[in-house]
């Protein structure tokens, strides 16, 4: 039979089991001494990820690019895009190609101040359109977290929320939580959640 | 003498011309004259009727008012398209007796591939009137027809004409037979085109082409060439009309969502094998946690995507049901699914290969955020080569490409991720210069220009800034970016 089905049935990349475990895999942080303190050697995939940050700027971003580039590379051929919401500032395009960050794939959303922001955020987790999303918000219910959450396993995005430090004692269901405190000039990383994995600390974490 | 070579795809196409009455009424009511209305329209137009109000003058398209001046006594009922809806998918899934590819087509047609199943039902016409006797035996009016290209197929049957064209390039010399209702285009276009004297598909094709695009649009006339089978038709959407559906006992009532787990793994082995075997996705797992005394807990798992693997499934199942609360012990489990994606037509690559791009999801996205958001507030951004830091972007339409780097500084000192869109007084600065200075001297050409020492700087809270002195020195700091 000529039947599309059969094309289908022939194709030899359909179903091969070990390329869709993304919900057991993980993205290497790029910093070793992160690593080793993360379940699965790196930044969950595929899920929430909750960044307490006390004020924009402290290496927040820098701490992500590596990861970013790891996932904006993982298919040359057909690259997913980096979603950015209600970043402070305006993502600089020459800085995203110097970091290997091809800034055709950035997309900026800037919603109105309030629900559009989880929102926006949502959609863009779940499209599958994105490789990660990027989002800045102090508000958001716990409520809201598990919708971000199941948005990211179901478009296999990996999303990064960025909050200030007073939520540090409210409850999430982000896979991993993490509290970023500057230091000099490196990063004091507290892992205050992570799924599968215990409370640690990292101080004076180097990052460029 | 060799046969006319029969064309490579075939395509039934099934037309259901009073879907609207067959979806709510049982075919045998036939007493009274009874018409069909259009919901949402002021004029309440006539979109079926049975027998004996055709026989009375009624036609479909006719106002209410019209109608009722005809046969005073017309029992009318509004038209539900969540019925005709269903009706169409109990037939797609009857359709599957002779080809797993059947397609609906909204709001009254369906689409089945059967070139690989001529010979098993004894040919085309053999085919063909198996697939009209057993619709009219459903009590359905019908008019099937088969043709080379998907879109000739619907024509033809919506045309009225069940007849069997299996050699390819047949399609053009029956074009005269097919009025241009049988289209389906805009109303404003055929009026138009009524207007220049055109009432077939043949006198449509006596236009010159390039006159008939610039009127008309290059769409339709891609769509013309498509039915034609001069032009490959993209491929179209299918949907296989078949559906998961499967129980299981628990061993013990389980009184937590953790007790499910070992049956919910096991269903969504099923379901996984059943998927693989048709090569499909789901779009919609329904799951029914069942109790002993009272109504199934229900839980809808809606995708956007049609997922088929188990440990995509049973993550986002654990999820959802992470989040219900068992009203009852459970004693068994039941697992529907939705309508069933066949996943190489859906972007091939997309699920098996993990993260690629779907163009199709990029551009949703981005409509759905432009829909709500407002169309400035979401862009992308793209370099350009420049000095002047500020006007080394641009706001660009995301998913574009980016210019190579030809004419960029060959190596310069790095730039802050982020970036203030204009640069702004820091007052009362009190942080360390880190490194510097950069001096940028450039734009004297344009009157734009800039004259500047940019530094890296870190606050006392551990922010690391990109800040600048005008030259001369002397009118303070400005803040223009931070790293991040």
């Amino acid at each position: 039979m000529n039947g599309p089905l059969e094309e289908l049935l022939r194709h030899p990349a359909l179903w091969r089991g070990d390329s869709m475990a993304d919900a057991s895999t993980t993205i290497p942080t790029g910093f070793r001494r992160l690593d080793e303190r993360l379940p699965g050697g790196g930044w969950p995939a595929s899920t929430l990820i909750e960044l307490l940050v006390p004020a924009p700027g402290v290496g927040e971003l820098r701490l992500l690019v590596p990861a970013l580039r790891a996932l904006s590379a993982e298919r040359p051929d057909a690259p997913r895009w980096l979603a950015w919401l209600a970043p402070p500032y305006l993502p600089y395009a020459p800085a995203l190609a110097d970091a290997g960050l091809d800034p055709a794939h950035s997309l900026v959303i800037r919603p109105r101040p309030g629900l559009d922001l989880l929102w926006a955020m949502e959609q863009a987790l779940r499209s599958g359109a994105c490789a990660a999303v990027l989002g800045w918000t102090s508000a958001a219910s716990d409520q809201a977290l598990r919708r971000l959450k199941l948005a990211a396993a179901e478009g296999q995005s990996l999303g990064f929320l960025f909050r200030p430090p007073c939520h540090h004692h409210e409850s999430s269901p982000a896979a991993l939580r993490l509290l970023l405190t500057a230091r000099n000039n490196g990063l004091d990383i507290e892992i205050l959640k992570s799924r599968g994995g215990s409370p640690a600390r990292i101080d004076g974490l180097p990052i460029h | 003498m060799v046969p006319a070579a029969t064309a490579r795809q075939l395509w039934l196409g099934a037309h259901f011309p009073r879907l609207p009455l067959e979806a709510l009424l049982p075919a045998s009511t036939g007493a009274a004259a009874t018409g069909i209305t259009e919901v949402n329209d002021p004029r309440r137009t006539i979109v079926a009727c049975n027998d004996r109000a055709a026989r009375q003058g009624i036609i479909v398209g006719m106002g209410l008012n019209a109608a009722l001046a005809l046969v005073p006594g017309l029992a009318l009922q509004e038209r539900r398209p969540a019925a005709e809806a269903a009706l169409l998918d109990r037939l797609a899934r009857w359709a599957l007796q002779f080809t797993p590819v059947v397609s609906v087509e909204s709001p009254d047609a369906l689409l089945a591939e059967v070139r690989g199943s001529l010979e098993l039902f004894g040919g085309a016409i053999a085919l063909c009137r198996r697939a009209q006797a057993g619709l009219q035996s459903r009590g359905l009016q019908a008019v099937v027809a088969l043709a080379p290209t998907p879109r000739g197929a619907l024509w033809l049957a919506r045309a009225g004409l069940r007849i069997a064209v299996t050699r390819a390039g047949a399609m053009p010399g029956l074009a005269a037979r097919l009025p241009l209702s049988c289209l389906r285009w805009p109303a404003d276009v055929t009026e138009a085109l009524a207007g220049l004297g055109i009432r077939t598909v043949a006198e449509l094709l006596r236009l010159p082409r390039d006159g008939f695009a610039r009127r008309f649009g290059a769409a339709l006339l891609e769509e013309l060439d498509e039915g034609l089978g001069r032009r490959r038709e993209p491929r179209r959407r299918h949907l296989v009309a078949e559906r998961f559906d499967e129980q299981l006992e628990l061993p013990a009532a389980a009184g937590s969502t953790a007790g499910l787990e070992p049956a919910a793994a096991q269903l969504l082995r099923r379901l996984g094998a059943f998927l693989r075997a048709r090569a499909s996705g789901l779009s919609e797992l329904r799951v029914d946690l069942l109790h002993r005394d009272r109504a199934p807990t229900r839980v809808r798992l809606g995708l956007t995507r049609p997922a088929g693997d188990e440990t995509h499934l049973r993550a986002l199942l654990r999820e959802r049901l992470g989040q219900s609360r068992l009203p009852a012990p459970v004693t068994g489990l039941r697992f529907r699914s939705g309508v069933l994606l066949p996943l190489q037509l859906r972007e091939a690559g997309l699920f098996e290969q993990g993260r690629a791009a779907d163009p199709r999801a990029t551009a949703r996205l981005l409509e759905r955020l432009r829909a709500r958001l407002g169309p400035d507030l979401v862009f992308g951004v793209c370099p350009v080569p420049e000095h002047r830091p500020e006007r080394a972007w641009r706001i660009a339409e995301p998913g574009g490409i980016t210019p190579l780097p030809g004419h960029w500084p060959a190596s310069r000192p790095a730039r802050p991720l982020w970036m203030l869109v204009a640069p702004q007084p820091l007052e009362g600065w009190d942080g360390v210069l880190v490194t510097g200075p950069e001096r940028i001297e450039t734009g004297w050409w344009d009157g734009h220009d800039v004259r500047r020492d940019y530094y890296v700087a870190l606050t006392r809270s551990g922010v690391r800034l990109w800040i600048f002195r005008e030259r001369p020195p002397g009118q303070g700091w400005f803040l223009h970016g931070v790293f991040g």
